[in-house]
């Protein structure tokens, strides 16, 4: 234990003199080089993480919240198509500590007819579902009120009104053209065709932008309207619930057990989320993409650094070998260094984007499809670049200091 | 004191080489021996095999009895530490390190206290008459303070044996004859026992003998005089030696 502790101080030893007296330009020159590998990492995944951050944020202010109740199975084993006794299961469930609030949806389907000109002859319809919603609970579960493009929210005494997301008004600049009414405005007048054979004419009053594509795809009217087009009350098709996320969504929907709500179908937010799935992992692949690269360019930079180390100190680890050194001694003053150069590297790295690129992002945030992004550090992400960079030039400084330090003592010395 | 016995050194190759072709003799400890021969002769190879810097082909090496000759590289390298010193041609000081640190090396990888070896270096570096250089950088000394600076490393861990494969080979005349009194005077005054290989024949008058190489033999012995010696001492070694004496001729080599 004594060797190994003597011989751990001789290459430190070594280590501090090579980095106090070796070539000042050459550390600089490296440093920097893991610095701007390191913030590469970081700064790329951060950006890709603020991406889809946003992608569950919105998925939750303004998709689904935090948890989903839907209807469950009857007797048979059949789903049945509404949850019954509604009232009395928002009681429950707003009792419950830590539930921000729910709102309970109905939503059918539907033909939705637009005559911009009222002369029949440019009739546009699109087959979609309209859903309603109760204004005030749906404020506290949902941000859409606060994202009106034009128009206005809701209100409970709402009968012959609609709202609609951009993409369905297909004007305001919606992107997707798909399924759109290609071009409603705030007062226009829409003909809803229920699929119980109900036919209702709604004037547009508000048209919203989540600029969330999946939110911005859908239809609202009020409970009030609904229930009178369905003739049904206290039922839902779906219930949406905002958590104060202190605990994670299956505390909740235990919770939600406990409270009696026990035959519906409860599911997270990650459940509805399959459309931007392929979004998120695909951000995911490029970020393992970005890390491994970052990391080869800072393991190459570190591995050349050191190997030209050895290379130039080949007869004077030879002699070092000469004088009764061991390898071993030698191999860990040159790993310290190349550890040396990854921390401080990733010190100033750390510097970088805590003070300079996250207060600039934060201050410019990037404008992607589904919103403003910014940098979002994920703390496992942020650790596991740390650790993979230092192993990453431990294996750089072992490998060149490795293989002159086997060399023959003779051989190193005379080349 | 040292046995060799039957050494050979064979490089392999496609055409090997015969770099020693059984060599045999033995050095009492506290003598300065002098080895000597033209290029090829063997004579540094010699000095690798003794000093455990390469592998013999065959043939016995003994020091004080024990038989080093067949020591694995890490037994090899401890022993090296703990019992043998070398002082190289180029100095061969490590340049991130300054003059002391350079000399405590061999204790710091002993594990040896920091303040123990300090003081030991310290007053080793005084010996060799460089107190007043201990923290200057390699760089900063001259070639002759280099080459003491190795001795002091190479003698500060007690060493049996000195080897100095031509330690003034780069040195100018009166730093060559700085290093040749300190050799001589470690070798009277602490009995250091000294194997010094050199081409240049008049630095043998500081040695007690002289092993005279060629093609891989030791083909003669010779017994410096002490007056010679004395006078080489103090008044510096002749300088009007050109070339070696006619050695070949006893020898039966020629």
């Amino acid at each position: 234990m004594r060797n190994i502790w003597d011989d751990f101080q001789a290459s430190l030893f070594l280590f501090y003199k090579y980095v106090t007296r070796g070539n000042k330009g050459t550390t600089i020159l490296t440093v920097l080089v893991a610095t701007l590998a390191f913030i590469q990492i970081n700064l790329i995944s951060g950006i890709l993480s603020g991406a889809v951050g946003l992608i569950y944020e919105q998925t939750k202010n303004n998709y689904v919240g935090n948890i989903v109740i839907q209807p469950g199975k009857d007797q048979w084993g059949n789903k049945e198509e509404y949850i019954k006794q509604v009232d009395l299961m928002q009681r429950k469930i707003n009792a419950i500590p830590g539930i921000i609030g729910c709102s309970s949806h109905y939503a059918t389907g539907s033909v939705i007819e637009y005559d911009p000109d009222k002369t029949g002859k440019d009739i546009r319809t699109i087959s979609w579902p309209v859903k309603s919603i109760d204004p005030d609970d749906e404020k506290r579960i949902s941000e859409l009120h606060n994202y009106m493009l034009a128009g206005q929210y809701l209100d409970e005494s709402d009968r012959d009104q609609i709202i609609m997301g951009r993409e369905v008004s297909g004007g305001y600049g919606a992107s997707l053209e798909v399924q759109s009414l290609k071009g409603v405005n705030i007062g226009d007048e829409v003909t809803v065709f229920y699929h119980n054979g109900v036919t209702r004419k709604y004037t547009v009053k508000g048209i919203y932008a989540t600029v969330f594509p999946l939110a911005d795809m859908s239809v609202f009217v009020t409970h009030k309207e609904m229930e009178s087009v369905l003739g049904i009350r206290d039922r839902a098709s779906e219930i949406i619930i905002r958590t104060d996320e202190a605990h994670p969504e299956s505390y909740y929907i235990q919770e939600l057990r406990k409270a009696g709500v026990e035959l519906q179908d409860i599911r997270p937010w990650q459940d509805f989320i399959g459309l931007v799935l392929g979004i998120v992992q695909s951000f995911d692949i490029i970020k393992r993409i970005i890390l491994s690269i970052g990391l080869i360019v800072a393991g190459v930079t570190i591995f050349i650094v050191i190997f030209i180390a050895v290379i130039s100190r080949r007869k004077q680890i030879g002699i070092m070998k000469a004088i009764g050194m061991k390898e071993g001694i030698i191999v860990a003053s040159y790993i310290m260094l190349a550890i040396f150069y990854a921390v401080i590297g990733i010190g100033v790295g750390i510097a970088v984007i805590e003070f300079v690129a996250t207060p600039y992002f934060i201050a410019h945030p990037l404008s992607f499809p589904m919103g403003k992004v910014s940098l979002l550090i994920v703390r496992s992400e942020f650790v596991t670049s740390i650790v993979c960079m230092i192993i990453v030039s431990a294996i750089a400084g072992f490998i060149p200091s490795w293989r002159v330090s086997r060399e023959n003592i003779i051989k190193a010395i005379w080349g | 004191m040292i046995k060799v016995t039957d050494l050979v050194k064979t490089y392999p190759g496609k055409v090997p080489v015969h770099a020693l072709k059984g060599v045999s003799f033995e050095i009492p400890s506290g003598q300065f021996v002098a080895v000597m021969g033209p290029s090829g002769s063997g004579k540094s190879t010699l000095l690798h095999q003794l000093a455990l810097l390469d592998d013999p082909t065959s043939g016995r090496i003994l020091l004080d009895g024990v038989d080093i000759s067949g020591l694995s590289q890490r037994k090899s390298s401890d022993f090296r530490l703990r019992h043998l010193g070398y002082v190289f041609q180029e100095y061969a000081l490590i340049p991130e390190l300054n003059a002391i640190e350079n000399a405590f090396l061999p204790l710091m990888l002993l594990g040896m206290k920091r303040k123990e070896f300090i003081r030991i270096s310290t007053e080793l570096m005084g010996k060799v008459g460089l107190s007043n250089r201990l923290h200057h950088l390699i760089s900063e000394l001259s070639g002759g303070e280099q080459q003491r600076v190795a001795i002091a490393r190479a003698l500060v861990n007690r060493s049996k044996i000195l080897f100095a494969d031509e330690p003034c080979a780069n040195l100018d005349t009166e730093n060559k004859g700085i290093v040749l009194r300190l050799l001589r005077k470690l070798c009277n005054d602490l009995g250091q026992t000294i194997i010094m290989v050199t081409h240049e024949p008049e630095q043998r008058e500081f040695a007690d003998r002289v092993l005279w190489f060629r093609d891989g033999l030791l083909v003669k012995e010779e017994t410096i005089d002490k007056a010679v010696q004395e006078e080489a001492f103090h008044n510096g070694f002749r300088t009007d030696i050109s070339s070696d004496p006619d050695y070949l001729k006893d020898s039966g080599q020629a």
